[in-house]
C-alpha cells in the first residue's frame, strides 16, 4: 500500500496542544504545495519539534504562526542547502572554547548544530505532549539554560533556532517561508520591488502597499526554485 | 613546483576596489602600463545588482552574498594580549569585500570629509589644551599631511562619486545648512542633498531646537542624473532601502565599478586578472625594494608577476597582513614597542538610540537609502570645548532612516519581550514609528591594540591568518558616553516622541565584540607620518623601507577620524597618485629623507 | 478590504448613459465593461492599490470616470471622448499611435493627465484634452481605467528572435557594456507595473514605447522624477529601444492565476 506522504499531516499532529492548528481558516496551509514532497533535510519528528518551538515563537493572532507561514519549510531548505552545510563558515580546527566577544567556535554546521541540538532536546523532554503554557515556559528556560543540551552549548542552539525562525517568517518567499507575504504584511513591508523617489519626503503618507517578492506572479507567492543537491 | 614568472609590467596592483582601480585609472593614462590582481570575480553594477534578484536580504544582507569568504581568509581575534585570539569563524562586526570593485560595491555611499583638526590630531590638541592633555596611554599621531594639502582630492573624490549634500563652509564664507565644522571647501557639492523622510526631519528640528546644527548626510547615492570627471554616467537615487551590502542596479550609488572600472577598462595601459590572489609580495635581495608579486591564479599556478613600481590597495586588514607575510617593513612587537606594521590598529566606537514616535508618525522605514541621514556635527573632533571632559575625540550624531528590511530591521521600545504574542503585537505597531539614531564615534591609537600573525590557525592557502587584538580605551568609552547622551538629549526633544532607549557598544565593562555589526572600518596598521619610528609610510604613501611600495586605504589612519573612512582615504590615493605621477615614476627613489 | 461601495442606481443610470453614448458615434459598445464588473476587479487588494489615485474609489468616482472616457470631459464634449483613440476599453488602437491606458496605476495616469494640461508633457493631441479636464475628472478616468482588465490584442507582425532575446535581457539585467540598468529595476515582476508611481510595460504597444524613449532620449518627453528615463534612454541606440519595446509588447501577465487567486479563500 502505497503511503501518501503528507507534510501538513506531520504538522497537524502537533495540533493537540496548538488550538490554531485545528482550525486554520486563513491562510490556507503552507504546506499545502508542498504536500507530496518529502522534507530535504528533516525527519518527521524534527519537523514537529521544530514547529512547535517556532510557534511559541512567532504564535498565530491576526496573522499567521511561524508553521503556518512557511518556517519550518524554510529552516528544512536552509539546512539542506549552502548555509546549513557550512558555507561563510571557518572550520579548521582546533577549536577552544571562547569568550563571548569572540563569537561561534563550535566545529558544528549549522545543520550538524540542529540536528544535535534537537535530538537531546527530545531525549530530555516530549514537546508536543506539552500544552501551550508549558511550551512558553520551556522554551523561556532554554534561552536561560547555562548547561549544555546534549554536546552542543543552550546559547548557540537557542540563538540558531531563534535566528532561523524570524528569517523565515520575513525572507523572500523563494525561500520557502513568509508564504503569501505573512510577515511582510504584519508590518507593511512592500517588498523586493522598490521605487519610492516620489514618496520619500511625503511625511507620513499611509502606505498600505501589497508586497511583492522576487518571484511575485499574479499575488502569490510562488514555488521555490530547485535545490541543488550538491552544495 | 616551479612558479611561473611573467614579463615584468611597470606597476602591479594588489586589490580591484575603490583605491585599486583609481590608481590604475590614474597611472595607465600616465603612461604606466598596470596588472591589477584582484582576488574575486568580475561582476557589473548593470547585470550582477539588478532588481529585484538584489533585493534578497536573506542572501546579501545575512547571508553576506557580496562579501568576503571566511572559509578563505579570515582572522583572528582577542581583546588583549592575555587571551589567546581565536578564528572569526563568521562574518560580523564588518564586512569585506570581494570581488570587482571591492567593499566600495557594498557601502552605503556617506562620503565625508576630515576635520583639518582630525589630520592634526596631536600638534591640534597639544595647541589647544597643553602636551598632557591627550591620555598617555594613547598614541595618538598627526598624519603628516595636512587639509589644505588634501582639499583638492576630497573635493575630486566628491566630484567622481557626484556627491550630494550641501556646503557647510564654502571658501571660508559659513553657508546656512550644511555642516559649519567642516573644512573650507573650494567648491559645492557636485548635487543637490538628499530628499529628507519625516523621522529624519523631525531630528532635525529638534536639533535646531537645542542650538545644534544639523546638515543633510553628505551622500554618494547620487540624487540626479550626473556625469563624473571621468565619463561615467550615474542616476538617482530611488530611495529603494536596498544599500547598504547591496549592489545598486539603479547606478545610484557611486561605485568603483560604473565611476572608474568602465572608464578605463579598454585602456591599452589597463589590465586586470580574476581570481588572482595576492599571496606575498617578493623583495630584492638587499630587501630595499619590491621585485614584483608572487599571486595564486584561477587554477591554483603560482605565478610571479614582476614590476617597477607595487602598490598596495586591498581592504586595510589584508594590506597589513600581505606586509607582515611578505616581510615588508617591521613588524609591531607590543612588548618591546618597536616596529611599525602592524602597529596603531583602531576601529570605530559606535552607540545607538532609538526613539518611538506617537500614531500621527508614519516613517515608511522602507524608503532609504545608506547615506540618508541628517547629522549634528557639533560633538565630533574638536568641534567642542573638552577642557572638563577628560577624553579626546567625538563622532557624529545622525538620525538615518537606511532600510526598513524586515529581517534585520524590528525595532521595539526596552522591555519589549523577545519573541511571543506580545512581541508579535508591539512589532507591528513600532515597525513605521522609529527613529533611528546613531554615534559614529571616533577611535583612538593605543600600544596594546594592533596586528600581527597568528601562531595557530592558516587560510586557504596556507598562510598564518592575521591576529587582530583590539579593545576599547578608557577614553573612547568615556567618549561615548557623553556623545550618546547628546543624542539622547535631541531624541528626547523630538516632537512625537513616547519613548527613548539606547544602547552604548563601548560602555564600561562591555568589551569590543566580533559578533555583532558596527562598521566596516578597520583603520591603520600601516599608518602615515612623518616619523618612520612611528609610521610605515611617509606622507606620500611610500613605505619608508622599500621605496617603490605604496600603500592606500584605511589602513594609512593613525587613528580613527569621527567620519566613515571612504572619503579621507579617497582623498590620500589622489594625493598619493599625484606625487607618484609628478615626482616618483620620474626618479624612483624616496620621497622623503628618513 | 476594499472601500467600495454597493451600486445604487445603476441600471437605469447605465441605460441613460448607453444611449447617450451609442448616440455618439459607431464603435461597438456591446463590451463596456459595467460598473460591477470594475467592482468586482477591485475586491481583489492588489487591484484596489493599482488604480487609488487620492481619495477613497467609490462607485461615483467610477461612474464620472466612465463618464469622462465614454463622453469626453463636461468642459470637452463629446470630440473628447477617451474611447475615440483608447479604444471601448482602453486597450488603445493596434497601430501603437494611441498606447494601452486598461490597468494603468491610477496615480501615475492621473500625474500623466496633470502633466498633459500643464504642458511638461508636451503632446498636441492630449494636452487640449487634459486642459479641459476638472482635477476630479482627472482622478475619476485613471481611476477607471486602472480598474479595467481589458483583453490584449494579438500583436502585430514578426520580429527577429535575436532582437526579442536581447530585449528581454536588456529588460532583466541591463547592459554592463552600455551602462544601462535594467528595465525590471522599477517597472516591476517581468514589467508589469509598480503602482503608484511605476507604469507597466508588459502589453503596451511596441512602437508607443519606442517612440516615448526616442522622446525621452531627445529630452522632449521629461516628466518623470530627477530625469531617470532620460539619462536611461540616451545611453540606448534605435535598437536597443526596438528590442525592449517588442519584448515587452508580448509579455502578458499571467491573468488566469491572477484571477483564482483573487477568489481564494484567503
Amino acid at each position: 500500500m502505497t503511503r501518501r506522504y503528507s507534510r501538513r499531516a506531520v504538522l497537524m499532529q502537533i495540533g493537540a496542544g496548538s488550538a490554531a492548528a485545528a482550525t486554520l481558516t486563513s491562510p490556507k496551509h503552507a504546506f499545502a504545495q508542498m504536500d507530496s514532497r518529502p522534507w530535504f533535510f528533516l525527519t518527521d519528528d524534527e519537523a514537529r519539534w521544530l514547529a512547535a518551538i517556532c510557534d511559541v515563537f512567532i504564535p498565530q493572532d491576526d496573522f499567521p504562526s511561524a508553521s503556518q507561514a512557511g518556517v519550518v519549510d524554510y529552516i528544512d531548505l536552509q539546512m539542506a542547502s549552502g548555509y546549513g552545510k557550512g558555507e561563510g563558515l571557518y572550520l579548521k580546527g582546533p577549536f577552544p572554547e571562547g569568550t563571548p566577544e569572540q563569537g561561534y567556535q563550535l566545529p558544528y554546521t549549522p545543520s550538524e548544530l540542529l540536528r544535535r541540538g534537537i535530538a537531546a532536546a527530545r531525549d530530555e523532554d516530549d514537546l508536543g505532549a506539552m500544552p501551550p503554557p508549558d511550551r512558553s515556559a520551556y522554551v523561556e528556560a532554554l534561552s536561560e539554560r547555562t548547561e549544555p543540551i546534549g554536546d552542543v552549548p543552550a546559547s548557540a542552539f537557542f540563538n540558531e533556532l531563534l535566528s532561523l525562525t524570524n528569517e523565515g517568517y520575513f525572507a523572500d518567499p523563494i525561500y520557502l517561508g513568509n508564504h503569501n507575504y505573512a510577515g511582510w504584511e504584519m508590518v507593511g513591508f512592500p517588498g523586493a520591488h522598490a521605487y519610492y523617489l516620489d514618496r520619500v519626503d511625503k511625511h507620513n503618507l499611509p502606505v498600505d502597499q501589497p508586497p511583492m517578492g522576487i518571484a511575485h506572479n499574479g499575488g502569490r507567492s510562488t514555488l521555490p526554485r530547485p535545490i541543488r543537491s550538491e552544495g | 613546483m616551479a612558479m611561473r614568472e611573467l614579463p615584468k609590467t611597470d606597476v602591479v596592483i594588489v586589490g580591484g576596489g575603490w583605491t585599486g582601480l583609481t590608481a590604475a585609472y590614474e597611472l595607465a593614462h600616465a603612461g604606466q602600463r598596470c596588472v591589477i590582481l584582484e582576488r574575486g570575480q568580475p561582476r557589473h553594477t548593470a547585470t550582477s545588482f539588478a532588481g529585484p534578484e538584489e533585493h534578497d536580504e536573506l542572501k546579501y544582507a545575512l547571508r553576506y552574498g557580496h562579501m568576503q569568504d571566511v572559509k578563505k581568509e579570515t582572522l583572528t581575534f582577542r581583546n588583549s594580549r592575555d587571551q589567546q585570539a581565536l578564528p572569526m569563524r563568521r562574518l560580523g562586526s564588518f564586512l569585506p569585500g570581494s570581488g570587482l570593485g571591492g567593499a566600495g560595491i557594498h557601502w552605503n555611499g556617506q562620503i565625508w570629509r576630515p576635520l583639518p583638526s582630525d589630520l592634526e590630531m596631536r600638534s591640534h590638541y597639544d595647541a589647544r589644551y597643553g602636551s598632557q592633555f591627550i591620555p598617555e596611554d594613547l598614541t595618538v599621531q598627526d598624519w603628516g599631511v595636512t587639509y589644505d594639502e588634501l582639499e583638492p582630492h576630497l573635493d575630486f573624490f566628491e566630484r567622481i562619486c557626484g556627491a550630494a549634500g550641501s556646503a557647510g563652509n564654502l571658501n571660508g564664507e559659513t553657508r546656512p545648512g550644511g555642516n559649519p565644522f567642516e573644512g573650507a571647501r573650494t567648491s559645492d557639492y557636485p548635487n543637490p542633498p538628499m530628499k529628507q523622510p519625516i523621522s529624519n526631519t523631525l531630528f532635525g528640528q529638534a536639533a535646531e531646537r537645542l542650538g545644534y546644527n544639523p546638515f543633510p548626510m553628505p551622500s554618494a547615492n547620487v540624487t540626479a542624473a550626473y556625469e563624473n570627471p571621468y565619463g561615467a554616467q550615474l542616476h538617482p537615487c530611488t530611495y529603494c532601502g536596498y544599500c547598504e551590502r547591496f549592489g545598486c542596479g539603479y547606478f545610484a550609488k557611486a561605485d568603483p565599478i560604473i565611476c572608474v572600472y568602465d572608464r578605463i577598462k579598454d585602456h591599452e595601459n589597463f589590465e586586470i586578472r580574476f581570481g588572482a590572489q595576492a599571496l606575498r609580495v617578493e623583495k630584492s635581495r638587499d630587501g630595499k625594494t619590491a621585485t614584483g608579486v608572487v599571486y595564486q591564479d584561477e587554477d591554483g599556478v603560482e605565478v610571479f608577476q614582476p614590476a617597477d613600481t607595487v602598490c598596495l590597495n586591498a581592504y586595510a586588514l589584508w594590506n597589513v597582513h600581505l606586509m607582515l607575510v611578505s616581510g615588508l617593513g617591521q613588524p609591531y612587537d607590543p612588548e618591546t614597542r618597536q616596529g611599525t606594521v602592524g602597529r596603531n590598529y583602531s576601529y570605530q566606537t559606535i552607540a545607538a538610540v532609538d526613539a518611538f514616535f506617537d500614531d500621527e508618525i508614519v516613517t515608511n522605514p522602507f524608503m532609504g537609502a545608506g547615506a540618508l541621514g541628517m547629522v549634528v556635527d557639533d560633538f565630533n573632533g574638536d568641534n567642542f570645548d573638552h577642557s572638563e571632559l577628560g577624553f579626546v575625540g567625538g563622532g557624529y550624531i545622525a538620525c538615518k532612516q537606511y532600510h526598513g528590511r524586515p529581517i534585520s530591521y524590528q525595532p521595539v521600545p526596552d522591555g519589549t519581550p523577545k519573541w511571543g504574542a506580545e512581541w508579535k503585537r508591539v512589532l507591528r505597531e513600532t515597525y513605521s514609528r522609529h527613529g533611528d539614531l546613531v554615534i559614529h564615534g571616533s577611535s583612538m591609537s593605543t600600544p596594546e591594540n594592533y596586528l600581527d600573525l597568528d601562531p595557530t590557525w592558516t587560510d586557504a592557502f596556507g598562510r598564518p591568518l592575521l591576529r587582530m587584538t583590539f579593545n576599547f580605551p578608557e577614553n573612547d568609552r568615556k567618549m561615548s558616553d557623553y556623545v550618546m547622551n547628546r543624542a539622547l538629549d535631541i531624541a528626547r526633544e523630538m516632537d512625537h516622541v513616547t519613548s527613548v532607549s539606547s544602547v552604548n557598544l563601548a560602555r564600561e565593562g562591555a568589551d569590543y565584540s566580533i559578533v555583532p555589526y558596527q562598521t566596516t572600518h578597520n583603520v591603520g596598521g600601516a599608518v602615515i607620518g612623518t616619523d618612520p619610528t612611528t609610521s610605515v609610510v611617509n606622507r606620500y604613501g611610500q613605505m619608508w623601507d622599500h621605496h617603490n611600495v605604496f600603500v592606500f586605504g584605511a589602513c594609512l589612519f593613525p587613528q580613527n577620524l569621527g567620519y566613515n573612512p571612504t572619503g579621507p582615504l579617497m582623498g590620500l590615493a589622489y594625493w598619493t597618485l599625484d606625487h607618484m605621477k609628478r615626482d616618483y615614476l620620474k626618479n624612483p627613489g624616496p620621497l622623503m629623507d628618513a | 478590504m476594499p472601500k467600495v461601495s454597493p451600486p445604487m442606481i445603476l441600471g437605469a443610470t447605465l441605460v441613460a448613459i448607453g444611449a447617450y453614448a451609442m448616440s455618439l458615434n459607431a464603435q461597438d459598445r456591446s463590451e463596456q465593461p459595467a460598473i460591477a464588473a470594475l467592482e468586482a476587479n477591485l475586491n481583489d487588494e492588489r487591484a484596489l492599490f493599482n488604480a487609488q489615485v487620492e481619495s477613497d474609489i467609490d462607485d461615483d468616482l467610477l461612474e464620472t470616470g466612465r463618464l469622462v472616457a465614454m463622453g469626453g470631459s463636461q468642459a470637452g464634449g463629446s470630440g473628447m471622448a477617451c474611447i475615440t483613440c483608447h479604444g471601448a476599453e482602453g486597450q488603445g488602437d493596434g497601430s501603437g499611435a494611441f498606447p494601452r491606458l486598461a490597468g494603468l496605476p491610477g496615480w501615475y495616469m492621473y500625474k500623466q493627465l496633470v502633466d498633459y494640461a500643464s504642458g511638461e508633457r508636451p503632446n498636441n493631441v492630449m494636452s487640449g484634452v487634459a486642459q479641459r479636464l476638472t482635477e476630479h475628472e482627472m482622478e475619476a478616468v485613471s481611476a477607471y481605467y486602472a480598474a479595467i482588465d481589458a483583453p490584449y490584442r494579438p500583436v502585430a507582425g514578426t520580429v527577429d528572435a535575436e532582437l526579442l532575446q536581447w530585449g528581454g535581457q536588456l529588460g532583466a539585467v541591463g547592459s554592463a557594456e552600455k551602462g544601462i540598468p535594467a528595465c525590471v529595476n522599477c517597472h516591476g515582476p517581468s514589467g508589469l507595473g509598480n503602482p503608484p508611481s511605476v507604469p507597466y510595460l508588459a502589453g503596451q504597444y511596441a512602437t508607443y514605447m519606442t517612440h516615448q524613449l526616442q522622446l525621452w532620449r531627445e529630452g522632449v518627453r521629461n516628466n518623470d522624477a530627477m530625469n531617470v528615463m532620460s539619462s536611461i534612454a540616451s545611453k540606448m541606440t534605435d535598437e536597443d529601444m526596438r528590442a525592449v519595446s517588442e519584448y515587452y509588447a508580448r509579455v502578458r501577465p499571467d491573468v488566469a492565476r491572477m484571477r483564482t487567486d483573487a477568489t481564494a479563500t484567503d
